[in-house]
């Protein structure tokens, strides 16, 4: 079997699956498989396939005309994923795209959709948790924020956090995938991979406590009703994973 | 309590004032929705956003303080009356919207609860709340979620300016007959809470249609199915007896405020709804008065939620239950699971509960209890049984119905596939046949059925109840004539 492997990273992953296409050795006689590769074994010819802009162009075109727009931002959104088939998935998924059209996403009798909707529903579930979670810290006039992500989804809570906040200069750091999303005020936000240089500075951010801070810190204290306390409840609805960068739990 | 030693004044106001508004409990954002805009901070998010959750494990979502806890009110229940030796303290308008604004933006919350004890007069009090919110809105520019509370005996010019300032507005009926009232909160009467309820809803109402929507708020979507339900189709508002005017006054429209011409404001009136809240324990309604009030509200004024608050006791009084006296959080838990029943399953309030059993069963949750009762509506057959037959087998939500009702369209169920549409078979099992077999063989007994379900609730109850000290585990116990835990 030949294995094609990329960085986890959009645009490789697109020229990947190009190459995989491209490669004419049969559907079933390929995996695809990202990087870093956990077991490899001996019977595989493993290739290494690095980013091509022009190819995976090519390829999201032709997605979005023949297939559809909407399949092509749901498989930018599964990419975020932080599971081992998951650049294997699209392929599959883009496979069945390329025959049956636009209406793919709905046909829950593959079992490769289906797989595909369970890594898409756990995506959403990890963005949406940190939607609720994440902490700003107010740095000059810019408010960063850092989290730890098992999955790729600091492109989905810039839109969340521009319409929240549009005149707003802030920053959210993935501090696990080392990217960002950047907002300037009243601009539309990008992502920016972050050198180690620029990772470095953003470090130290959440030393950076003002007055709000300590405001916050009493208000949660003293919001509590201790006639009705019940920990374990607390810590069923926040975790202590999720405690990590919530300031109300830095002492 | 946090270090006030280096007395910063905003830090031991928001200590005074936060700690002062926690015994209100509704703290959800939810209930519109509503995109940003250039140049302004927040958005509203419809199902609501939970950004912490406090060491009695109830979600912040809100700012929730009062403006002051001076009150010039003494209700005997709240630990601001006036005749109560407290700290005190008043925020401006201005720290309020500091405090309101900084949080958000460093995403602590999704925006303000704001309440507040009387100071001089309900109007004097409503007209500051009115100009709080109106500098939030209007100077900081802050487009997220407002929840009021409006003062009962405040004028209605000052209402309708709450109600277009904020997204909900609610007003706290805390307990559910005049009798009550008089014990136990003399300068408040039913007439100056149901009257301005009674009015929020019309304009709630009005401003609905005014955009093309329908008069009354939207529901959970499954009432569109259940013909008895008192949010299902074809139901009307139900306007009080003819001649009782002192209960229903007819909803005579605001006067028209400021806010209205004011370009910046163009909002609608409240359009997350109408809430309350009542108390529990601390009078002796029955449980049975107690839902059929919350039904009332639902159908008179359209309420979004009813909210029910076990009663802390903070006071010394004789009118009072016993300093000592446990907090019944079990019936708070029973209550809102028939709150529930009423919004998501079709149930009315005296199907619930009956004169000669005016109290929900500690043991099991209602819907079971109401299927005890009911064994000769059951077992139902899942693959053809219609949505609100489904809908009352313990173990099954609207969620489940609606897969069911889809999945046996392309074939017929069976056990194992309810078990992955995560139906509760744990409590469903005795009231359900697939293709005419049943889960298990059962003796379609009351009194066995029961006992079987009690153990499965078992878990839960214990969770409830322990968040108490061991003299309440035991009282709880007692009670239920249980030998062991
Ligand atoms: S009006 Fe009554 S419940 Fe409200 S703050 Fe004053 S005393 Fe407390």
């Amino acid at each position: 079997m030949r294995i094609f492997t990329c960085e986890p990273e959009w645009e490789a992953m697109l020229t990947c699956i190009f190459e995989a296409f491209e490669s004419g050795l049969g559907h079933k006689n390929i995996k695809l498989l990202l990087e870093p590769v956990g077991q490899v074994s001996f019977l595989d010819e493993y290739v290494h396939v690095d980013a091509d802009p022009s190819k995976a162009d090519r390829l999201s075109e032709a997605i979005v005309r023949r297939i559809s727009y909407e399949v092509y931002t749901e498989m930018a959104y599964t990419a975020m994923a932080f599971e081992e088939d998951v650049l294997d998935n699209i392929y599959h998924v883009l496979i069945l795209g390329f025959h049956y059209g636009p209406e793919v996403l709905r046909m829950v009798k593959f079992a490769d959709i289906m797989r595909n909707r369970e890594i898409r529903a756990r995506v959403v579930r990890e963005a949406e948790r940190f939607r609720e979670i994440l902490r700003f810290h107010r740095v000059g006039n810019v408010y960063i924020a850092h989290f730890e992500p098992r999955s790729r989804v600091v492109g989905y809570l810039g839109p969340i956090f521009s319409d929240r906040m549009p005149s707003e200069f802030f920053v959210i750091v993935d501090d696990i995938h080392r990217e960002a999303v950047i907002h300037g005020k009243n601009e539309h936000f990008y992502i920016q991979k972050l050198t180690d240089v620029e990772f470095e500075n953003l470090l130290h951010t959440e030393e950076e406590n003002d007055k709000y801070t300590d405001l916050w810190k009493v208000f949660f204290d003293s919001v509590a009703i201790k006639e009705r306390a019940n920990e374990k409840c607390q810590r069923n609805h926040f975790p202590l994973w999720a405690r990590k960068h919530a300031v109300e739990f830095m002492r | 309590m946090y270090d006030l030693s280096n007395n910063d004044p905003l830090k031991e106001k928001l200590t005074i004032l936060s700690d002062a508004a926690k015994y209100d409990v509704a703290c959800t954002s939810s209930g519109v929705s509503r995109g940003g805009r250039e140049g302004f901070l927040g958005n509203s998010v419809a199902a609501g956003v939970c950004h912490a959750f406090t060491s009695d494990g109830r979600c912040i979502s809100l700012l929730k303080i009062l403006m002051t806890n001076h009150c010039i009110f003494d209700c005997k229940y709240c630990k601001n009356r006036a005749s109560n030796d407290v700290p005190r303290a008043t925020f401006t308008p201005e720290e309020i919207c500091t405090l309101t604004i900084e949080f958000y933006k460093r995403n602590y919350i999704e925006g303000l609860f704001l309440s507040s004890g009387v100071i001089k007069s309900p109007d004097y009090t409503m007209e500051r709340i009115c100009e709080t919110l109106r500098l939030l809105r209007t100077k900081y520019r802050f487009n997220g979620y407002i929840h009021v509370k409006a003062i009962p005996g405040a004028s209605d010019e000052l209402i309708y300016s709450a109600g277009l300032l904020a997204d909900r507005i609610s007003l706290n009926m805390e307990l559910p007959t005049q009798e009550s009232l008089r014990k136990l909160a003399p300068n408040k009467n039913m007439k100056n809470i149901i009257g301005p309820m009674n009015r929020i809803s019309g304009t709630i109402a009005g401003h609905r249609v005014a955009v093309g929507k329908s008069a009354r708020m939207e529901r959970c979507g499954i009432n569109k199915h259940l013909v008895n339900s008192i949010f299902g189709p074809g139901v009307d508002r139900i306007e009080g007896p003819e001649g009782d005017s002192s209960l229903f006054p007819a909803a005579n429209p605001f006067l028209y405020p400021a806010e209205k011409n004011d370009a910046l404001l163009r909002r609608p009136f409240a359009p997350a709804g109408q809430s309350t809240q009542m108390i529990i324990g601390a009078t002796d309604e029955t449980d049975l008065d107690l839902i059929r009030t919350t039904q009332a509200l639902y159908q008179s004024f359209d309420l979004k939620r009813v909210f029910f608050s076990a009663y802390i006791p903070v006071n010394e009084d004789a009118a009072l239950p016993d300093k000592t006296a446990p907090v019944p959080l079990l019936r708070e838990h029973r209550l809102y699971q028939a709150d529930w029943l009423i919004r998501y399953y079709g149930f009315v309030a005296d199907e619930i509960l009956t004169g000669d059993n005016p109290f929900l069963d500690y043991r099991v949750d209602p819907k079971c209890f109401w299927a005890i009762n009911h064994l000769d509506r059951f077992p139902v057959e899942i693959n053809t049984a219609p949505v609100d037959v489904l809908l009352r087998v313990p173990g099954i939500g609207p969620t489940s119905v609606k897969r069911i009702v889809s999945a046996r369209r392309y074939g017929s169920i069976n056990f194992e596939m309810l078990k992955r549409m995560h139906v509760v078979l744990k409590r469903a099992r005795f009231f359900i046949t697939c293709n005419g077999r049943m889960f298990e063989r059962v003796p379609m007994d009351h009194r066995y059925i029961l006992n079987q379900l009690a153990d499965a609730d078992r878990r839960d109850v214990y969770q409830i109840t322990d968040r108490n000290n061991d003299f309440r585990q035991l009282n709880l116990f007692d009670d239920l004539k249980m030998e062991r835990a």
